[in-house]
């Protein structure tokens, strides 16, 4: 019996795990931006000219919200200077000339047999080693799994990879299996919970029954199968699906018991504590149809996404579009000097085919997209207030719950931009909410001044 | 390489970067391979003049829509094939011996007037196909009830034309010629394509299959009418037979499955079908049980087609992550604010 959530789309998947992970060169200079995961933007611990080792410190903020970021290649700063960010705009980062030496830092020692069963000492190095959450989020997962001690009674292991072209968390438990549990394992500890969930796609079935040959129980691991769906992988589904219970509308998954840490985090956390390495390098699905592939590169941390395509065979069409992550809910990239981050995993050189867009779309009342919307919601209604500018009903009509799947855009059979509307309403609603605590703010301060 | 990259101008969107290739005109012509079995027995049935009818109807429909939006300097839009759709939909529902124009003034007034004057696809309120035999039965009322003999049937009867098993039914007692099974198959007159029960389910079961319509309006609209002729039945007949005759005469099935259906014209919300399926069901008996008109398929609809908005308002889904004690706190919550207003 597989588990799942209502609604839900069936995207063309374009998998390939029969492609073998290939190593990608890196590139002679690495960008390393000093924002790879949401909250306070590091602060850079290198200047122009100093000497770096592979997986040194070079950039960090003492904020508890926030991830430190390390050299992922061995050389010297040439720069330490804004540059283009996969996410848009220019971000301070800091650029490393590669002395292809891969000269190793030993900051990080592996942890010890004593360290490796105390939470304190496993939530210390998932933040040292600057572990986010590395299914696109970037949520710092030391932070998320601190806060929810004594909160969380389920923990949900992701491992859906619901997103069309991705491969890399099925490559790693292909490849890795026993490492993999052993990092689920250290999140369990860490967590202070008995059991962790682990809930793969069944179109992963070799890697399922990959993992439940290593006897995950003994890691107090159940391996939950569930159906093929997009998007099973969203935390909210993920969390339905696994313990049926549904996470409050504007609330945290910990408000109902729960969290949520993807497979990749949790390979990158058995890193961090058993080899002593941080987050430097990634599996990255590099595909689209402007260049032959699939590819399954793994990459390191501040590879420039021109580089990769070249690395990966160039292009055989002019790409219209690099999305990063994955088609459903990737975000473009607005420059080939972009370099690849923590949370990258995929990159996706598009040319016209893909998306389908039409000139002057026309919505023809079909419903599809409230029967596809996992969170109960109805687009067609929503667009039509957004459209209109009605933007009370359209708070009414509970816009601030989309976290943006895509599932009712990719489904509209008239190419509607729903998601699109969405997200530009939920900005304005969000930066309406800060302007006016901000106005709030100012008046208690000038209270207190009285 | 590096100068290629100069001239790409890259585009940003929003999510999601892919969509389906199911788009509006791949699903106007599954409805359309999803009558051709009805297409089939009314050819069968009447001979060939009804594909004239439903290629004027087609064309008229396509030429209206062309000559409305060229005429206001719109957006062509007769590549989506609605308008084709609409068209043979109004064939299908004419005599088989309507004159060859009539499906022309029909599409006219459901191309121009119910749906391009409202904004055109998805803007109209009601069933373009339907509001035009509207019209049609109302201007035209002694061609639009003239039914031919099928070919079934002529050995049995003398003459061209005859009354339908519903007009026997609700009056003087069905002839013995029409049988359940016989009524199934679609050797009965009506229109060219709402004979056939088992054609039009073998469409109905294409469209839900092809997950171009769901499940929730025809069954809820013929549930409610098997439903309320098993539970009021006849005198004279048995109440499953009653039943089936009622399942099988008039345009029940080509209402319930293609007509009920339209997109624009039916409530988005799921429990909302489910609650517009079953008034269309109860309109249909009502009208047919006391109603003037013999049939009351068309205008059930119609009538339904007009409370699709407010069934929409009434029936949202229940908000992810609340559950229904959550609102009961709300409520009660509000309440004991009320009530502590009062007391200040």
């Amino acid at each position: 019996m597989t588990h799942t959530f209502k609604g839900g789309v069936h995207p063309n998947y374009m998998k390939a795990p029969q492609v073998p992970i290939s190593v990608v060169t890196p590139p002679p200079q690495v960008v390393i931006p000093m924002i790879q995961h949401i909250g306070a933007p590091c602060k850079p611990l290198v200047a122009k000219g100093d000497y770096v080792k592979m997986g040194q410190k070079i950039g960090e903020n003492p904020a508890p919200v926030s991830a430190p970021v390390h050299a992922s290649v061995s050389g010297t700063v040439v720069a330490v200077e804004p540059r283009p960010h996969p996410l848009g705009d220019m971000i301070m980062s800091v650029v490393i000339e590669n002395d292809y030496q891969d000269t190793p830092c030993d900051d990080l020692a592996p942890l010890t047999e004593e360290e490796l069963k105390s939470p304190e000492a496993i939530l210390n190095r998932m933040r040292e080693a600057g572990v986010v959450g590395m299914g696109g989020a970037m949520f710092p997962t030391a932070f998320k799994v601190r806060s929810g001690i004594g909160k969380v009674d389920k923990l949900v292991i992701n491992g859906a990879e619901c997103e069309p072209y991705l491969n890399g968390d099925h490559l790693t438990m292909l490849n890795y299996p026993e490492q993999l549990l052993k990092g689920i394992e250290l999140v369990r500890i860490a967590s202070n919970v008995d059991k962790a969930y682990y809930g793969i796609e069944i179109n992963k079935q070799d890697a399922i029954d990959l993992l439940n040959s290593h006897h995950p129980e003994q890691y107090g691991i159940e391996i939950v199968p569930e159906a093929v769906k997009y998007p099973q992988g969203g935390e909210k589904m993920q969390i339905k699906a696994v313990t049926g219970r549904e996470v409050k509308p504007g609330g945290l998954p910990a408000g109902v018991g729960c969290n949520v840490v993807s497979t990749r985090t949790c390979y990158a956390i058995y890193q961090a504590c058993y080899e002593g390495k941080p987050v430097i390098e990634r599996i990255v699905t590099v595909g689209g149809s402007a260049l032959d592939g699939p590819h399954n590169a793994l990459t390191r941390v501040g590879t420039p996404l021109g580089y990769l395509a070249e690395q990966c065979g160039g292009f055989v069409k002019d790409p219209r579009k690099i999305v990063l992550g994955g088609p459903m809910m990737g975000i473009c990239a607005t420059s080939f000097d972009a370099p690849t981050i923590k949370g990258t995993a995929g990159v996706l050189f598009f040319t016209e085919k893909e998306d389908r867009m039409v000139e002057n779309p026309q919505c023809i009342r079909c419903g599809k997209c409230i029967t596809v919307c996992p969170m109960n919601l109805e687009p067609v209604f929503m667009y039509m207030y957004y459209s209109k500018g009605d933007y009370e009903n359209l708070e009414k009509y509970h816009v601030m719950d989309c976290f943006e799947c895509g599932s009712c855009a990719f489904n509209c059979p008239a190419r509607m931009p729903l998601t699109h509307a969405f997200k530009t309403a939920k900005l304005m609603f969000q930066a309406k909410a800060a302007k006016e605590k901000a106005a709030a703010d100012a008046k208690a301060a000038k209270e207190a001044q009285k | 390489m590096s100068d290629k990259k100069e001239r790409i101008i890259l585009d940003v969107a929003y999510q999601p970067q892919v969509r389906t290739a199911k788009d509006t005109k791949r699903l106007m012509l599954d409805v359309i391979i999803a009558l051709i079995p009805a297409i089939i027995v009314g050819v069968l049935q009447f001979g060939l003049y009804p594909l004239v009818l439903l290629l004027t109807g087609v064309c008229s429909a396509v030429f209206w829509e062309w000559g409305y939006r060229r005429l206001f300097k719109k957006e062509a839009s007769i590549g989506d094939l609605s308008a084709a759709l609409t068209g043979l939909l109004m064939g299908l529902t004419m005599p088989p011996s309507a004159p060859w124009w009539l499906p022309v003034i029909g599409t006219f007034f459901g191309i121009v007037v119910v749906k391009q004057l409202y904004g055109g696809i998805g803007k109209n309120f009601l069933n373009p196909a339907l509001a035009g035999r509207a019209f049609l039965f109302s201007s035209y009322a002694t061609i639009m009830a003239t039914w031919s003999v099928p070919n079934a049937l002529s050995g049995t009867i003398d003459g061209t034309t005859m009354a339908t098993p519903l007009s026997g039914m609700y009056g003087e007692g069905l002839p013995a010629y029409f049988t359940a099974k016989s009524m199934f198959m679609g050797y009965l007159p009506g229109c060219i394509g709402e004979i056939s029960a088992f054609a039009l389910l073998l469409g109905g079961a294409y469209l839900i299959w092809r997950n171009v319509i769901s499940w929730r309006i025809p069954v809820s609209f013929i549930g409610t009418v098997a439903l309320l002729t098993l539970v009021f039945g006849k005198s004279g007949y048995s109440n499953g037979q009653w039943m089936l005759y009622n399942l099988f005469s008039g345009s029940l099935m080509l209402g319930a499955i293609f007509m009920a259906t339209d997109y624009a014209t039916s409530p988005v919300t799921l429990n909302g079908q489910l609650v517009y399926g079953v008034g269309c069901g109860l309109l249909t008996v009502l009208i047919r049980y006391f109603g003037g008109f013999p049939e009351g398929t068309t205008y059930a609809i119609l009538i339904m087609n007009l409370c699709t908005w407010a069934i929409d308002k009434a029936f949202h889904r229940h908000q992810f992550g609340v559950s229904k004690a959550d609102i009961a706190f709300k409520k009660a919550e509000k309440l004991a604010a009320k009530e502590a207003a009062k007391y200040e």
